[in-house]
């Protein structure tokens, strides 16, 4: 990087969430304090006023409440104390008064009644209260946008970069769709829901970026999302550097999308399935874009933070996922911790190690069998084609239980006159170390396993991904994760069971080979990942790719790994 | 903890009974954000006009902000005053969760 070591005062650096090169004009939003000025209004808007008050309250309670989905308990304290302040009965009676009595309209009623309390925070001097007044500033900030209908912080100029202190999953795909070109955030790892969707949606991120909100200004910019930098204003010699680099990048993204019709076989013939996953309708397209046959992780979690695990909600959105493949679709019921259920649930000392996945949804008898029911609706209708994955199963009784569920809601719905698919395919995830261990026991009892690289690293390595004291202790390509993915692929041979993988370790060149290389041939991925990995795949024999995940078995550390993979690469 | 306790009934000009109480913030940390947004929800659940006076202050109970602005710390001495049919178990109520400090492990 020592080429832009002269412009760094022009440069925000941070870490790279996602690869790519975006070159737009830079919006910041910055949070600055805002000031609105008393405006009249005539009697005869004293009701439009009134109204709009209102309205912008309950548009803000339920941004508010879509944001709660994405935190933990503690944070999702805050979020309810903010609800609680919006709605503060206090608020309401003063916001009325100056619009009914003082003819105000209703930006400034809602500015100046929030003023008056902040003023008196102010005043009382308290260091403890003090930091409570810039929460109250950003509310009333927010409230005000969303009285004004001012939604500058949400609709965007096609080709905008973005940068900002954080940004809700929400909120970013409802920005892609405006089209947003890149994303500069100041928190969150990169492994934050945020950066996961910025990789989804293709977008250049950058998260870590300290103070960023801060250096950055208006201006046109260049977001180098591999190097993990910002350059603001750049001058027209570097501005033509990354002109030509974005067109080396679009050439070899049309290569690459050229191979995506080639047949997926590897040098020696042996074929090989890349899947994508999926969570939202909205990135749906991509699967004809990348050619992706199947879904080979339909994440069903968004139906919970948008509320809508109702049994037609949840139809319609498997009915909707269904149309958009031919092949098949993997639906993963619900993998959340109890938390997220019921703001009433109390936190967890160690919610990774608590009540989460099948072990919450086999106590949570409603939710599940409204799940199953819908999706086994859905599969008697699309015979073949819907596949039923486990989350988070550590014991064999756990499958028992679950297909005793599942046995009975057949029989009701074909009691009922529904169509039923009584070869149902059901899958488990191996992402805890114990049903890794124990696959072959497991493997008896289902037609499929689907490796969740993710979280078994997380449990194998003992390390939380979001600590960023640690993370760098998180690591899918650790010689311990590929001991536990041969156990598996084994167990699956052995067994005659399908086998899958689904984390970030499949949509990764090393992680893809060795994978293959273990005889794992079905692979599900972020859609945008399959155009590079199926070039690296048809690019190798079997015998390679077994030997080189010989030798991810054989080395002692993920950086020998790193190197064993370099070099085999070059021969 | 005698002391603290005061009780003073008497009747307004519109003759409506309402009941006081002074009372000590116990928790070390005060009425920040999360103790008044306990101590709003409860009162919010009785029908009770719920006020609280503090240095020449006196703000409504079931505002969040109203109490927060309060910025009443630990050793704070609070007037509470309800009004209504359900007093007698606001008062109650609101002065075992003070009492309690909010159910909060004190730092």
């Amino acid at each position: 990087m020592s080429e832009t070591e002269s412009v760094d005062h022009k440069t925000i650096s941070g870490i790279s969430a996602n690869s790519g090169i975006a070159v737009g004009n830079i919006v910041c939003i910055d949070n600055k304090r805002r000031k609105v000025l008393p405006k009249s209004i005539s009697e005869t808007e004293i009701d439009f006023h009134l109204k709009n008050f209102k309205e912008g309250r309950t548009t803000l309670i339920t941004e508010l409440s879509g944001m709660l989905d994405y935190l933990d308990a503690q944070s999702g304290s805050i979020i309810e104390t903010q609800k609680q302040i919006i709605l503060d009965a206090e608020v309401e009676k003063r916001v009325e008064s100056l619009i009914q009595d003082h003819l105000f309209s209703s930006d400034y009623a809602v500015y100046k009644t929030f003023c008056d309390f902040i003023e008196r925070l102010k005043e009382s001097g308290s260091e403890l209260f003090q930091q409570r007044i810039v929460d109250l500033e950003n509310l009333r900030d927010r409230f005000i946008d969303v009285i004004c209908d001012d939604k500058k912080s949400f609709s965007i100029e096609k080709g905008t970069i973005l940068v900002t202190k954080e940004l809700s999953p929400t909120e970013l795909v409802s920005l892609h769709a405006n089209g947003l070109s890149g994303l500069v955030m100041e928190k969150g790892g990169i492994t934050s829901h945020a950066a996961l969707i910025a990789q989804s949606l293709e977008i250049p991120c950058i998260v870590s970026a300290k103070n960023a909100t801060s250096k950055a200004f208006n201006v046109k910019g260049i977001l180098d999302g591999r190097e993990g930098i910002l350059i603001l204003d750049p001058e027209k010699e570097i501005l033509d550097k990354y002109k030509i680099k974005l067109e080396k990048l679009k050439k070899t993204q049309r290569r690459l999308l050229k191979n995506i019709n080639e047949p997926s076989l590897t040098k020696s013939g042996t074929e090989f399935f890349l899947s994508a996953n999926i969570e939202f309708e909205s990135e749906l397209g991509q699967l004809a874009k990348y050619n992706a046959k199947s879904i080979g992780l339909l994440r069903t979690e968004g139906l919970l933070f948008s509320n809508k695990i109702g049994f037609e909600d949840q139809v319609r959105f498997y009915e909707s996922v269904l149309s958009a493949t031919e092949g098949s679709v993997t639906f993963r019921l619900f993998d959340v911790g109890g938390d997220k259920l019921n703001a009433k649930i109390p936190e967890e000392a160690n919610p990774f190690l608590g009540w989460r996945g099948i072990r919450m949804l086999l106590d949570e008898k409603d939710l599940l069998e409204t799940q199953l029911k819908a999706l086994l609706i859905c599969a008697g209708k699309n015979k073949g084609r819907v596949k039923i994955l486990i989350p988070m199963v550590s014991v064999e009784e756990e499958i028992f239980e679950l297909k005793k569920v599942i046995a009975t809601l057949q029989k009701d719905l074909s009691g009922s006159g529904y169509k039923i698919d009584k070869e149902i395919a059901l899958g488990a995830m191996i992402e805890v170390p114990s049903a890794a261990l124990n696959a072959e026991n497991l493997a008896r009892h289902l037609d499929f396993m689907s490796i969740g690289t993710n979280d078994l690293t997380q449990y194998t390595m003992a390390v939380d991904r979001g600590n960023e004291k640690i993370c760098s202790l998180y690591q899918q390509q650790h010689p311990s994760l590929w001991k536990l993915i041969k156990i598996t692929a084994e167990a699956s041979l052995k067994t005659n069971t399908e086998i899958a993988v689904c984390g970030e370790l499949a949509g990764n060149v090393l992680g893809a080979c060795g994978l293959v290389g273990l005889g794992i041939r079905n692979l599900s991925m972020i859609p945008n990942a399959i155009p590079r990995i199926k070039e690296e795949l048809i690019s190798h024999d079997d015998s390679e790719l077994k030997e080189l995940a010989e030798s991810f078995l054989a080395a002692s550390n993920t950086t020998q790994i790193k190197e064993i993979f370099e070099d085999w690469r070059v021969h | 903890m005698g002391n603290y306790y005061n009780y003073t009934h008497f009747r307004t000009a519109n003759s409506l009974r309402m009941i006081k109480k002074k009372i000590t913030i116990k928790n070390s940390s005060g009425l920040h954000a999360r103790p008044s947004a306990t101590l709003v929800k409860t009162a919010s659940k009785f029908s009770s006009d719920f006020f609280i006076h503090f240095y020449g202050y006196k703000v409504n109970g079931k505002s969040i902000l109203g109490v927060m602005t309060l910025a009443a710390e630990h050793g704070s001495e609070l007037e509470l005053e309800f009004d209504g049919s359900d007093e007698k178990e606001a008062m109650k109520t609101i002065t075992e969760l003070i009492e309690n400090k909010f159910g909060l492990k004190d730092e």
